[in-house]
């Protein structure tokens, strides 16, 4: 089965290392607040504000989730150190859009996916089956992988830190956008379909997604 | 939404520390068995209580065995048209955590054994399905697991869908549950006025959903999800957000609250959620509604919770019985009806509740078939 998803705006950001061009500050105005996010959340955050969608339904994505907090806590236990609890309560892989949910009073269904190298895949499949229940929803991935030793296990990714996110609904037209060709170009792989939309985003951009 | 198609609960099977099966299961739970054990593996200097599966076999060997019995038990060939969805709050944690504290270093983790993509990764190792999805949402990832194969059978994008919720015992949910505060060093006592914690635990749940009925079925009637968007790790006080998921499930069922006969709850044990929890239950129900916790036998099996709480709901409408919170004596909301022995009654509907970090809340309902 083929369901069309109209892509109303898209937002793209990355960097080799870490993503400079943030307004943060800005949008979190609470330094407390501000304090606890994560680098994901920020992303989140960014992005969210970047295609006006703080309070639609979220379908969320990341493969590796919060990396620094999760490496954070199994050094602290191979060290035999105390855990930090606000590493902890930043390890689940919903942190970014929670935080989001708080900052924007977003108390609409949010749910996060983490389906390895596909997981961008999946985010917009679960996109196309939500929005045809006739809203428009935001679409989001992220990853921030940029923690110390990550050269250990990362051999293909150039871009160590990326989000992207679309506002989306269903639609009826003829789809003029589709997935073949999808290459990771040096992103994390589980981004690499969003990155794909996001680049070829343009306003009467119709996508065809295959169930 | 565009509903086209009813969906059924055709099978379910479960292994937690209460029990390997979900006859076993409820059996446990209606003795009121004890099932919670002391454990000086995690935490050094300190036995916590939790919920450990009495065995040296792996949890996704275990789970591989009980797909297999489920092909036979159901007479499916494959699961080639099968989609597969995924519920868990850590995936490949436990292996990655072998290998770091072994190696010190990243060197050896395999980046698809890691993450929660790990679950299904293996899986796949094993079968074609016809598609997969894997949810994270904490400990509501099963229960977002289960109300997303709903969705889409009940859209008719799917043909079958087999939902697993999993979460294996780790370094870094005991240690990290334990820095909060959270941790009981005894069995969880949630709802009692003398309750002081959790108990961390494992378990896999496992749920074939189908657009007809098999033989015994329950029906799968609705799904409500919200977000409390106030606090990473308290739940709102007042159960604002878990008012609004349980509303969310009742509209998507087409029921009223005077319908449900039974809340599982989330019940963990904490102060915090079984207050907030209660008081949820009581603006929207009242005081007459069953409730009970099912943690205090199985303790909190995190993202697989969602899936084995799926099942015990189903098995009270399947066996019309009202599953007994654990030996509950003092109540802290001492004017709701928390269950204290099993009681055999019709039951028609059962709301399952889930709450997680993040305050994100998933309300699951199930019904009798008509």
């Amino acid at each position: 089965m083929r369901l069309n998803l109209e892509i109303l705006d898209a937002f793209l950001l990355y960097s080799k290392d870490e993503i400079e061009e943030l307004n943060t500050k800005v949008l979190v105005p609470q330094m407390v607040f501000r304090r606890r996010l994560t680098r994901a959340s920020k992303l989140v955050i960014e992005a969210l504000s970047g295609i006006d969608a703080k309070n639609l339904r979220i379908v969320h994505g990341s493969s590796f989730g919060e990396l620094l907090a999760s490496a954070n806590i199994l050094k602290a236990i191979l060290e035999d150190d105390m855990l930090s609890p606000t590493d902890f309560q930043n390890s689940v892989y919903n942190t970014a859009v929670s935080y989001a949910s708080i900052l924007f009073e977003n108390k609409n269904e949010i749910m996060t996916i983490s389906s390895g190298d596909e997981t961008s895949l999946k985010v917009l499949k679960a996109g196309a089956i939500k929005a045809l229940d006739g809203d428009e929803l935001a679409l989001v991935c992220s990853e921030a992988i940029n923690i110390p030793n990550i050269d250990e296990i990362n051999s293909c990714a150039k871009y160590l830190e990326c989000v992207v996110a679309l506002r989306v609904r269903s639609s009826s037209k003829e789809a003029n956008l589709s997935l073949d060709g999808v290459k990771d170009d040096g992103f994390v792989p589980s981004l690499k379909h969003m990155v794909f939309v996001a680049k070829n985003f343009n306003k009467n951009s119709i996508l065809a997604i295959d169930i | 939404m565009i509903t086209k198609n009813r969906v059924y609960i055709n099978y379910f099977d479960t292994i937690s520390s209460a029990g390997f099966s979900a006859d076993e299961l409820l059996s446990n739970i209606c003795d009121q068995r004890e099932c919670i054990t002391l454990d000086k593996t995690f935490i050094k200097d300190r036995a916590v209580a939790i919920g450990k599966i009495d065995t040296t076999i792996g949890l996704n060997t275990l789970l591989l065995e009980r797909l297999e019995l489920l092909l036979r038990r159901l007479k499916l060939k494959d699961y080639s048209q099968t989609l597969l969805v995924i519920g868990s709050s850590v995936g490949g944690m436990s292996e990655t955590e072998d290998i770091y504290f072994m190696d010190k270093n990243y060197k050896n983790i395999d980046y698809k054994k890691h993450p929660i993509g790990a679950v299904a990764h293996f899986l796949k190792g094993h079968y074609s399905f016809y598609d997969d999805v894997s949810f994270s949402t904490a400990c509501t990832s099963s229960a977002n697991a289960l109300g997303y194969a709903k969705e889409v059978l009940q859209k008719g994008l799917y043909k079958n869908a087999l939902v697993v919720g999993i979460d294996a015992l780790s370094f870094t949910t005991v240690r990290g549950f334990s820095s909060l505060g959270v941790l009981s060093s005894k069995p969880c006592t949630p709802f009692s006025t003398s309750r002081d914690g959790m108990n961390v635990a494992e378990g896999l749940g496992i749920l074939f959903l189908e657009t007809y009925a098999r033989d015994n079925a329950v029906e799968f009637l609705g799904a409500g999800y919200s977000l409390d968007a106030h606090h990473m790790t308290q739940p709102h006080p007042e159960g604002l957000g878990a008012i609004k998921a349980m509303q969310n499930a009742l509209s998507d069922a087409k029921l009223k609250a005077d319908d449900i006969d039974y809340i599982n709850a989330h019940g963990t044990g904490t102060i915090a959620n079984d207050s907030s929890e209660s008081m949820a239950i009581e603006t929207l129900f009242g005081s007459d509604v069953a409730i009970s916790s099912t943690k205090s036998y199985t303790g909190h099996t995190l993202g697989a919770a969602g899936a084995i709480e799926a099942i015990v709901s189903a098995m009270a409408i399947q066996k019309q019985i009202l599953p007994p919170n654990k030996k509950l004596v003092d109540t802290e909301f001492s004017n709701l009806n928390y269950i204290k022995e099993p009681k055999e009654v019709k039951i028609r509907y059962v709301m399952s509740n889930s709450f997680a970090f993040g305050g994100n809340n998933t309300s699951l309902i199930f019904g009798a078939l008509q």
